[in-house]
């Protein structure tokens, strides 16, 4: 089965490859010869996030964040018909056991957390909702720079940038923290951070 | 008006570097999307923040000299966009909207996240 060129998928797999956790997925692009491996998935499981991913376009894609598992199925197999791969992940609750969210942008120098503590991320990128900025400096993961509320101490933050130090610059990582641990779930090129003082 | 007792510039407010560049101009408080299409040449965008409807707009008036809004940081879709369009901005203002008013002089520093009025 052919992966390539699907770049949330990509992105997912490059996750992998830094051996970074992520919540538990499976890519699914044909429903039919892929049910006994979704039913696997779905087995124990309440609630899933959907995401989905075309060729070439990951734009404007179907998503439910949070669905039913007795409901994942049709749903699946209808994006699946609209021409979509689907993601199908272990769900993260947005509010019951998460401790932060958002973004981590890896400079040069430093590394920038862009954080919100409960609801959906989508608020940080599209409301600017942000609640805590942090700025660790790369070479002994000193926080050089804060602003906002603390959602957790900085300890805990810093075991993360600990995690993802070694992440080429300009590059964008989606996580959450949750009490049971952290999760990344996307990672993005931002070639425009170049520009940003670092 | 807008200097302290040693002649230097007064930093109005402080905020998030999210796109670079310094820039002087004219304050417009947009509060709704279309508002900003009225935007003219020399002016900066001052608004809560810029959600989708706001970028879509941007992209249509060229003429935007700089942004401050009072939300985000720069790791959102707006301020990625603003450094591809190249338009100095600073997130995470606070109160910029309460402080700074129409036709007001100000200079945005994109490089150390201030507003200085003139």
């Amino acid at each position: 089965m052919k992966y390539d060129k699907f770049s949330k998928i990509d992105s997912i797999k490059e996750i992998k490859r830094y051996s970074l956790p992520r919540p538990e997925t499976i890519f699914i692009f044909d429903f039919k010869k892929q049910e006994k491996e979704i039913d696997k998935f779905l087995k124990g499981k309440k609630t899933v996030s959907i995401r989905s991913d075309k060729r070439g376009n990951s734009r404007f894609c179907p998503n439910i964040p949070r669905c039913q598992s007795s409901e994942a199925k049709p749903l699946i197999e209808k994006i699946n018909t609209q021409g979509y791969a689907v993601i199908l992940h272990e769900y993260l609750p947005v509010k019951k056991g998460r401790i932060a969210a958002g973004h981590i942008l890896i400079l040069k120098n430093h590394i920038l957390m862009e954080l919100i503590g409960s609801g959906p991320v989508s608020r940080l990128d599209r409301q600017g909702a942000v609640e805590e900025i942090i700025k660790f400096r790369k070479s002994n993961l000193e926080e050089v720079e804060h602003f906002g509320r603390r959602l957790a101490k900085v300890g805990v933050f810093r075991k993360v940038a600990n995690l993802v130090e070694n992440i080429p610059c300009f590059r964008v990582l989606d996580f959450a923290l949750m009490e049971k641990g952290v999760y990344f779930y996307q990672i993005q090129n931002d070639k425009t951070a170049k520009g940003l003082r670092d | 008006m807008g200097k302290n007792k040693k002649g230097k510039q007064k930093i109005t407010l402080k905020g998030i570097v999210a796109s670079p560049g310094i820039v002087q101009g004219k304050v417009r408080v947009v509060k709704s999307p279309k508002d900003i299409l009225m935007a003219k040449r020399e002016e900066i965008i001052i608004t809560p923040f810029l959600s989708p409807d706001f970028i879509t707009l941007l992209k249509k008036n060229g003429q935007i000299k700089g942004i401050v809004t009072n939300e985000g940081g720069a790791t959102c879709h707006a301020a990625i966009l603003a450094r591809e369009f190249k338009i100095p901005y600073i997130a995470g203002a606070g109160k910029a909207t309460k402080m700074l008013k129409n036709n007001m002089d100000i200079i945005l520093d994109g490089e150390k996240g201030t507003v200085y009025e003139i």
